[in-house]
Parts: C-alpha cells; structure tokens; sequence
C-alpha cells in the first residue's frame, strides 16, 4: 500500500500544490488533499489556534485537523524564504512548530526547511530531505523532482493565463465572456490563501466575475515587470509578497485601460499593514484610478462586503460613463 | 374621480431607522417617514406602508420602487422592489440632487458612517467605517440612556458646554470608561458631552476620512445629523460650514426613490411593487441565541409560508448572510 500524505488546503497550497503533488506521486506517495474550506473547518481552526493569529493561520489549523485520522504523513514544510534575500512572513516560518505545540494527535509532520535566501539550489536540498521520506535512490528523488519543477511551471502559467486557482485544479473553467461594452478590468491585490479560498474572500472573485469584470491578479503579471517597478522604490522590499504586491500595483497603474484596484487584506496581517499602505499611497499620490481594501476577518459579515464591492463597481461605472452624460448607477 | 398621481417609493431599512420616501414625477419629496428598526424590521416597514397607505393610498400610483440599507434585501422581498442599491450610491445620489455640486458628503447612521467623495457630479472614492461601529448612532444612543438624557438633547447639552474634556474615541468601550471616569473626578454632563462629539469626530476623520480630501460644499447626512453637537464638533475640526439637508435622515430612502425612477424612465416594464396592502401578510419569526461568542446574540428567522424568507439579529453578520441567496452586487 502506498504511503499517504496530506497537504492542508491552505496558505502556499494555491501556489504550489501542483509542485508537491508531482513530487510526493513520483515517488510513489498517494495525495491526499484536505476538504475545501467550510463553516466545520473553520470553526476547528478557530477553536485551536492561538487567538492573536490571523485568519489564513486558524483556517490552516482547521485543514490540518480536517486531514487526521486520514494519512500517513502530513506536509507542512518550513517556509522561510522563496526567492533570494527575501523571506516570508514569520508565522509561515514558525508554522510548523505551532501546529505541532497546538494540535495533538497528528501524524508524522515533513517539515523539512525552505529556505532560498541565500541559494535556489537550496530547494533541491529541501526536496532531497523531503524525498528521502518515500525513497533511499537519490536518481528517482531527482528526477522526481524535476518533474515537479515542470509541473510547477505549467501551473505558473496557467496562474498567468488568468485561470484561478479552483479552476485550475477542479479542471472546471468558469470563465465568463462577458459584453464587451459593459466590462471592466479591476486588479484584485492580496495574498492568494486569501482571493483564492472562495469561502474566506466570500466568493468576492465570483461575484466580480458576474458582474462582467476580468479580473487581474499578481500571478498574472511578468516578474520582470514586477522587478522593474519594485527598482523604483528608494528600498527593496523584505518580503517576497511585500515586492510583488507592490510590484504588480505599480505596473497596473502604468496599464491603459484600469479601471480600479482593490486590494483585499487579512484583519491582523502584518505584512499586509505594510504593503497595503504602501499600495495606497502610491496610488493616491501617482493616480486617480478608482481604490479600495476590503479587509478579511472571520467575522466580516458578507452583507459588509457586498456593499463595499457593488458601491466600488457603481462608482467606477459612473466615473466611467460621467463624460457621456449617462447615469450609470440605475 | 381624480386620475392618481405618479409616485416613486423609496425605503432605506437600517439597522436603527427604517425610512420610506415618496416622491413626484419632478423628485419633491410628498411624504417621509423616519421610524425606529426596533430590531424588527418587518414590522417597522408594515408599520410603515400602513401609515402610507392612509395618506397616500387614494392620491398617488407607485410606478417604481427602490430599496437600500442593510435591510434591502429583506425590504426587496417585502415590498416588491425594481431596484435594489448600496446605501453609498443611494446617499451620493439623493446629495447630488439638494445640493448640486456636493464635494463631501458625510454620513453616520445607526450602525455605520461613511465618507463619500463627489468630484465633476461623481462619486470619486468612498470609505466606510471598518470592523468597529464605535462613533456610530448606536453609541450615542447607548450613552444617552446611561446618562438619562434623551437623544434629542444631546447635542444641546454638548454646545452649553464651557471646556470640553477629552474622551478617548477610537473604541467605544474606552470612550465610556473614560467618560465614567471624567463623570467621578466631577466635570459637569455638558462637558463630558461635548468631549464625547469631539472625540467621535476625531475618530472619524482620523479614520474613515484619512488621506481623503474634504472639500465644500460639505454635506451632513443620516441621523447624526440631528446630533447639533457633532455638527458643531465637525465644523471646529475642519474649519468649514456643513450643510444639513432638510431631509438629512432619509437621504438614502430619497436616494432609493431617485434611483427607482431613473431605473423605470429607463425600460417599459410595470413595477413589481405588491402594493400598499402586502404589508398586511403574516409573517413568522423564530428567535435562537447564538453561542458563538460572548455577544450570545438572538438570531431571528423570518418565515412566510414555511419559507425563510431572511435572519437577522447577530452583529457579527454570519447568520444575517445566511438566509438569502447569493447576491448579485452591481
């Protein structure tokens, strides 16, 4: 029987399932993906996790706990840094010694550390030490993670597409065509545990959808783009969200035909504290472009966001149609 | 018999007031009413169309109706609505048309406030207050009934004052110990009072209008606005004069009735108003606390033939959002 290992629907999930999921089967290791999130799995990460943290962490918890009694392995890497001379935030870097410190009962935990800081060739190291897990031959643990790398990449560039991640992996698109005339094109700036995960953004990239917007997301933008407006700051970001958030803002705001960026921010993040403000002020000071953050919480009501959304969407459409004369909030 | 008059219903459903508008083919307001949610906001608005029906059932035809607030929805349901809106455009619109040219238009209501900006006719960038309802209408109900004064003359204690105290007004809480503890050391209501509007208004321009440019005309809209203490603290903060509209507490039922309107002149379709009389169905409401958190609200279910027709009760919003189907926003 194959061993099974159980990846937590939850935080770097979105970015990188496809990468683990090739790695962990080529090896011979069965997948075994936590339920979507839900009312029950937050309600357990809640419950468990320290009260101070955010959001994206209790609902991470409650994946966790969603996934005992289920397998063999739990994978739960460190994640100190993904790209060079830039980390991720802290309670990411810690995550897995305060789930072990918070949850009983749980199966063996791969925590092997991520830490691309210095070198990327460190990533092969990581997987190595992941890899030794399921197989002593270190020329299928190579290939094997090579495999993973392509299979990493075509998820990069579906990412890039404009395809979401839940379409993505339910193989399902629910991309819409909408009419022409009536279309606006909004950037949607935020971590992707939080656009991504349909229950903690409350659908907000469905209802925007329906409501004949394409929507523009970080993972959609070059990452040379990227860098090339992160040069502009006076200094380099800390961390690897920090530059591409800010990034990819700056280059939407270069972009003809914006019409409006929303920047969606977890309650208690502190990197978004930073990054947001940051976003803000740029915008303010360089644009007119229409802006607004919307701010996750578990106690966030729907009927809030709603309102914030459709008011944002009117006020653009207004602003747009102003110079026709025609009134566009009826 | 006399042909009847065209007319135009709006309803704003908050979480304090329930407000109707009726206007004329030429948006003259012919009847308003202004009355208190009471938690109960079917009854409020049956109430409503009851007294509405006897002034205006013989004189006027509703050819459209339009319903905002956080009860639109339910008002929707209710009523038979052609239009539902955001309390944001429903406000810029009812501002826009009393006082033409508006640049700023400040809004606190029961549970919320608001800032909205106008530039060229438009609203350019709105803000809403965020997960706090501290200097909100709610509150200063609350500290009127503590201190034994009715809401009406609050604001009247707060201009006899001589030295304002400083009262913390970031959080609600804070806000009434400290008022407690300035009542114990001996300084007088009025000038506790009127430490209370200053610090409201602080909190909100500190907050809501940050990095928001409030230009005149300035207008003052929602209940608080009856409140002369917080328009006399808003006005030594900024330095302006404010403008209160004669209507200043159904802004947004006009703006509804406005936007109905408009929404009709537009197609051909008749209106799905059920008429003055739909307020005489039965309705059925279900109370259950809510073990959630500490708050342990009463959640109510509304049910008409067996169905749910809304909940409502909580202030966190979760079983609020539960009831409807997903909302189209836009």
């Amino acid at each position: 029987m194959p061993k099974t290992v159980g990846i937590p629907r939850g935080l770097f999930f979105y970015e990188y399932y496809p990468l683990w999921k090739r790695f962990f089967e080529e090896l011979g290791a069965q997948v075994i993906l936590s339920e979507p999130t839900s009312k029950q799995i937050l309600d357990a990460g809640v419950k468990s996790c320290v009260d101070e943290a955010c959001l994206p962490l209790k609902v991470f918890h409650g994946h966790v706990l969603n996934l005992v009694g289920k397998v063999d392995y739990l994978f739960i890497p460190r994640l100190t840094s993904v790209s060079k001379n830039e980390y991720i935030c802290p309670k990411i870097g810690g995550l897995p010694d305060m789930i072990k410190h918070t949850l009983q009962g749980l199966p063996r935990i791969i925590d092997t550390e991520i830490n691309l800081r210095k070198s990327s060739s460190n990533a092969y190291k990581a997987a190595y030490e992941i890899g030794m897990n399921f197989s002593s031959n270190s020329t299928e643990i190579r290939k094997a993670y090579k495999k993973a790398l392509q299979s990493h990449e075509a998820h990069k560039e579906k990412l890039k597409s404009g395809i979401l991640p839940d379409e993505i992996f339910s193989k399902k698109s629910a991309r819409i065509h909408p009419k022409k005339e009536l279309t606006l094109d909004i950037a949607v700036i935020g971590h992707a545990y939080n656009l991504f995960d349909s229950y903690v953004s409350m659908e907000m990239l469905a209802k925007l959808r329906k409501n004949n917007i394409n929507i523009h997301t970080i993972d959609m933008v070059d990452e040379s783009d990227i860098n090339q407006m992160h040069k502009a700051l006076r200094k380099r970001m800390f961390w690897n969200f920090g530059r591409r958030a800010v990034g990819s803002a700056l280059h939407f705001l270069g972009r003809e035909g914006m019409d409006g960026v929303i920047y969606v921010m977890s309650f208690g993040c502190g990197v978004d504290s930073f990054v947001c403000d940051m976003v803000e002020r740029r915008i303010r000071q360089n644009s007119d472009i229409p802006f607004i953050v919307l701010t996750l919480d578990e106690h966030s009501g729907e009927a809030g966001m709603d309102t914030r959304l459709e008011a944002f969407i009117d006020m653009i459409r207004w602003r747009k149609l102003n110079e026709s004369n025609i009134p566009a909030y009826g | 018999m006399l042909e009847k008059q065209p007319c135009y219903l709006g309803i704003d459903v908050g979480s304090v007031s329930t407000n109707l508008v009726v206007i004329d083919e030429k948006d003259h307001v012919i009847e308003k009413l202004y009355l208190r949610t009471g938690g109960q906001p079917i009854n409020a608005m049956r109430d409503g169309m009851k007294i509405l029906a006897e002034k205006l059932d013989d004189k006027v035809r509703i050819k459209g109706v339009g319903t905002t607030g956080s009860g639109r929805q339910l008002a929707s349901v209710i009523i038979g609505a052609d239009i539902v809106k955001n309390e944001i455009t429903s406000h810029a619109v009812a501002a826009q048309k009393v006082i033409p040219g508006v640049k700023t238009i400040l809004e606190i209501g029961g549970q919320d406030s608001k800032i909205i900006i106008l530039r060229n006719g438009v609203v350019y960038d709105f803000a809403m207050n965020t997960v706090c309802a501290a200097g909100t209408g709610s509150f200063l109900d609350r500290q009127a009934a503590r201190l034994n004064i009715p809401i009406s003359e609050f604001g009247a204690y707060a201009l006899r004052s001589q030295t304002p105290v400083r009262i913390a007004g970031r959080c609600a809480v804070f806000a009434e110990s400290d008022m407690i503890h300035k009542q114990q050391t001996g300084h007088t209501l009025e000038d506790i009072i009127s430490g209370l509007c200053e610090a409201l208004v602080r909190n909100y321009l500190n907050n809501l209008a940050k990095s928001k440019e409030i230009k005149e005309p300035v207008v003052f809209q929602g209940g608080v606005a009856a409140n002369i203490g917080i328009v006399a603290a808003f006005e030594k903060a900024l330095g302006i004069k404010i403008v209160i509209p004669e209507y200043h507490d159904v802004m947004g039922a006009y703006g509804a009735a406005l936007i109905a309107k408009e929404k009709m002149a537009a197609g051909s379709s008749p209106t799905n108003f059920y008429g003055f009389q739909t307020a005489d169905n039965e309705y059925q409401a279900k109370s259950v606390e809510c073990h959630d958190c500490s708050n342990l609200c009463e959640v109510i279910e509304i049910y008409s033939n067996g169905d749910v027709l809304a909940r409502w009760g909580d202030r966190c919003g979760k079983w609020s959002s539960l009831g409807k189907a997903s909302e189209v926003v836009g």
